[in-house]
């Protein structure tokens, strides 16, 4: 299963509505109890200044991001590792490809990192003919499906235990009625010796501290640490905006991130690394490369209201609180990043045409914003963007003249109330083939009936 | 014009016109209670975890619990910074076959209730096995992640890793499980003091 | 004291009756009524669908008509959230932000300014669903204040695990993207527990709720809040 790319929102929102209810079910269950553990772990800290400074750090961070880029180079670089700087996706690709070529390289094991899957990479190292296994178990199990993410944290969050016994029972020979727990060993087993054979190791970066040239990965299970502890190549592949100005900012972001995601203090593993194996090193990698990518980062930093959507450290807390994600999963969003985060950061990255609708998919309830641990204003950039898309000609044209003529009307009371008294006394039912907007509405929800009088006309008359 | 350039050049023009955003400074944690002794939080973190947690009063003590705790093991891995005191009395074994690890942790955090792994201790012991014992000195325990952070930056090596607890995933139908892919059982032993 | 009703276009249109009902109960606690001449639409619906343009243009108009208002008061918590949290940003800072501090949504007036405690035993043994608006909830911070008056006139609020949840109305957003808005509408519908009725101080919220359950033929009666409230009031 392939993406089909934001224009088809709402068609694949509404096939997974209604051909896959299984779907919304298994989305709401998992995205209610991430959310309830968020608010749980955020109970026993002082959550608001937590979230001011986190934005603070990460607002100063992008405001003098190119001093800190050059430090983590110079710092990157004198801990022996390798610094690419990517444009677009083509180029970070080239750069592994160069990895690849450069040490014959024949099987990779992959940790989760979204920015990755943003980049194609899996795809791409398929084309040369690399084999690539996702390691992460959630990851492991769309890989085995043909599906992509469908949540920044828990990519197969839209999947069911049976669904896993079936695929599992198909692709590792374990019973049908199997539990978790052999489901899981029959997973490390399997992963366990993809591990021992890879000669390269790919992950993204939660965090870059510059001072110190830090790639910084949270997780849960270990195969972070082992992708990137085996292989005797390492690759990372980090977005520009994942850097932080210092190593002791990463305790603050770190323990942030982390409580947002899942409610934990801290994740299982946090890993630090700084370069590849020292000379008084038992093991690790031989070489470690860092590969900075833009990606239409720059675009959205130029934006005056878009770039404080960068300051996202890939939390998932908006995804498990949007009402409208959880209808549906990440898939109908169409590319890499769906929920809030996904629709406010498309357009930048995208183009706004091609991010179109995804700012309109949402109805600006404002739980997201709530829950942002680094305070991004996301359903001000919601409207940004939705202003953006106007002035660009992207709108339909019968809602500019509608929404126009409804202006018009609004500042002159008298056609105001006439037109009210038209609609009242039109069957809403017929009005639906009139006005399309009308139509959207009738397709799922009885026609509203206007009151018998309008309110200011009862009150002309007299309320008792 | 090399990409680098380029790539810096777009966020120099992409921050000209921006106004300036001091850095907030240290990282408090900022909590509605104190915590209570550094130790005891760090106990109660790693046992809600899921760890399990054995303290003993100095080196000689912990080396006897370790001797009895390996009795059904076969063989163990060891890591390089283990001081030979505190080997297991059992054939060595290699991380990747190896059912029991030991270990000797840098340090450990009392705010997240994490242990402090140093690469030069050897990664693959740290992750291979499916039991691992780690030893820790109470008295490198900090209280706060920053804390260790910044202590650490006097001596990096190519990679630290701060173990919190077993592994885990509640990737297959949001049910958890353990040992997918690291250690499934963790047991931290805090060291109180010397012989 | 005199408080100034802003119908607002959907409950002058949709919920009349309830309007009314909210003039009834102000002046049942003593406050003198006025309903400004020329009163539209606050503005909303074209702010939130990218165009300030036709926003400002409505909320300068709706400036001028509530200019001498003493207290602004609106059965609906998105239009009294446009106002107190956008208005600054289409018009003159000075004359929005006094309009803005004098403007209330039903429930936040009685509490905030009145500081009513009981109504009356009007809804004595009912058992209500609250659906929390949005907007009244996250961009005006009223959350206790219509449970507390609902619970004055002896309603018992019942617990309802998607009562602060999104209705899936968001303006525009019910008729752009009609399946997505009628599945957030069924999660709501389908959590409820059995109730007597369900209230909101929003309009919009209550024809979203009610015309999805209309079609699909279930669900409690719908009430507006000051209709409630009024209800409340009793005999």
């Amino acid at each position: 299963m392939s993406l089909k790319g934001p224009a088809k929102y709402r068609e694949e929102a509404a096939k997974t509505i209604h051909e896959k209810p299984e779907v919304r079910a298994s989305i709401t269950a998992a995205t209610r109890t991430f959310d309830a553990h968020r608010v749980h772990a955020w109970g026993q800290i002082d959550a608001d200044r937590w979230r001011d400074w986190a934005r603070d750090v990460k607002t100063h961070l992008l405001r003098n991001l190119d001093e800190y880029l050059e430090q983590a180079e110079e710092r990157l670089t004198a801990n022996g590792a390798h610094i690419h700087w990517a444009e677009t996706a083509d180029d970070a690709l080239a750069v592994l490809s160069e990895v690849v070529h450069a040490h014959g390289i024949a099987r990779v094991v992959k940790a989760k990192s979204m920015l990755s899957e943003e980049l194609g990479v899996n795809g791409h190292l398929e084309g040369l003919g690399v084999h690539v296994r996702e390691t992460d178990l959630g990851e492991y199990i769309i890989q085995l499906l043909g599906q992509p993410p469908s949540h920044i944290v828990g990519p197969a969050i839209h999947l069911s235990v049976d669904d896993c016994r079936s695929l599992f029972s198909e692709r590792l020979g374990t019973p049908l009625d199997a539990e978790p727990d052999e489901l899981a060993a029959a997973a490390r087993d399997a992963l366990r010796a993809e591990f021992l054979a890879a000669d390269l190791g790919i992950s993204g970066g939660n965090f870059l501290a510059a001072d110190t040239g830090t790639v910084a990965l949270i997780e849960n299970e270990g195969n972070i640490r082992l992708s990137t502890s085996l292989p005797r190549v390492h690759i990372a592949f980090v977005g520009i905006e994942k850097l932080v100005p210092r190593l002791e900012d990463v305790s603050g972001l770190l323990q942030l991130t982390t409580r947002a995601a899942t409610g934990q203090p801290i994740g299982i593993y946090t890993s630090l690394i700084q370069g590849p194996r020292k000379s008084d090193e038992v093991d690790g990698p031989e070489e470690v490369h860092v590969v900075l990518v833009d990606n239409g980062r720059t675009k959205l930093l130029a934006d005056d209201a878009a770039w404080e959507a960068l300051r996202c450290v890939r939390c998932g807390a908006c995804l498990n609180i949007c009402p409208v994600y959880r209808q549906t999963g990440g898939h109908a969003y169409g590319w890499t990043y769906s929920g809030p985060i996904g629709a406010i950061i498309a357009p930048g990255m995208l183009g706004l045409e091609e991010a179109m609708p995804l700012p309109f998919a949402s109805s600006l309830c404002g739980a997201c914003t709530d829950v942002c641990p680094v305070r991004i204003p996301i359903p001000d950039l919601l409207v940004h963007w939705r202003e953006q898309a106007v002035q660009q000609g992207l709108a339909p044209p019968t809602e500019t003249l509608g929404l126009k003529a409804y202006a018009k009307l609004a500042q002159s009371p008298e056609l105001f109330g006439t037109a009210n008294s038209v609609l009242r006394h039109m069957p809403l039912q017929l009005g639906g083939r009139a006005l399309p907007v009308l139509g959207g509405w009738l397709q799922e929800r009885s026609a509203p009936r206007s009151s018998k009088k309008s309110f200011l006309q009862m009150w002309k008359e007299g309320i008792e | 014009m090399s990409a680098r350039d380029r790539i810096l050049e777009r966020v120099r023009e992409a921050l000209s016109d921006r106004e300036t955003a001091a850095h907030p400074g240290a990282f408090e944690g900022w909590r509605p209670t104190t915590a209570s002794h550094p130790v005891n939080g760090l106990v109660q973190l790693l046992e809600a975890a899921g760890g399990e947690v054995v303290r003993q009063p100095n080196v000689d003590d912990a080396a006897a619990w370790l001797a009895s705790f390996c009795a059904d093991f076969e063989n163990s891995a060891v890591g390089e910074t283990v001081p030979v005191v505190l080997h297991p009395p059992l054939p060595l074994g290699a991380p990747d076959t190896a059912p029991l690890g030991v270990s000797m942790a840098r340090g450990a955090v009392a705010e997240t209730g994490s242990l402090i792994m140093d690469a030069r201790d050897g990664r693959r012991a740290q992750l291979l096995v499916p039991t691992h014992v780690v030893f820790v000195h109470t008295r490198d325990v900090y209280a706060t992640l920053r804390e260790a952070l910044i202590d650490l930056v006097d001596d990096l090596p190519s990679a630290i890793a701060f173990h919190s607890g077993p592994s885990k995933s509640a990737d297959i139908g949001q049910i958890l499980v353990k040992g997918v892919h690291g250690p499934g059982r963790l047991v931290a032993v805090l060291i109180d003091g010397e012989t | 004291m005199r408080a100034s009703l802003f119908a607002t276009c959907l409950c002058d249109q949709f919920y009349a009756e309830a309007c009314a009902d909210a003039v009834r109960l102000l002046r049942h606690l003593g406050v003198d009524v006025d309903v400004p001449e020329g009163q539209t639409c606050c503005g909303q619906p074209a702010y939130n669908a990218g165009r300030p343009e036709e926003a400002r243009g409505m909320a300068t108009h709706t400036m001028h008509v509530f200019a001498d208002a003493e207290y602004v008061v609106l059965p609906s918590g998105s239009c009294a959230g446009m106002i107190r949290c956008f208005y600054h940003e289409l018009a003159d800072e000075g004359h929005a932000e006094s309009l803005a501090s004098r403007t209330y949504e039903l429930s936040q007036f009685l509490r905030q300014v009145l500081n009513v405690d009981t109504l009356g035993t009007g809804l004595q043994g009912r058992r209500v669903a609250y659906h929390h608006s949005c907007h009244a909830l996250r961009e005006l911070g009223v959350e206790d204040e219509p449970l507390s008056l609902l619970a004055g006139c002896g309603a018992e609020v019942v617990e309802w695990e998607a009562d602060q949840e999104c209705c899936g109305f968001g303006g525009l957003f019910s008729t752009k993207l009609p399946e997505v808005s009628a599945a957030m509408a069924d999660r709501k519908l389908d959590t409820l527990p059995d109730i007597d009725f369900m209230t909101s101080s929003d309009g919009g919220c209550l024809l979203q709720l009610s015309g999805r359950a209309a079609k699909r033929r279930i669900g409690p009666p719908f009430v507006h809040l000051a209709s409630a409230l009024w209800q409340g009031v009793g005999p």
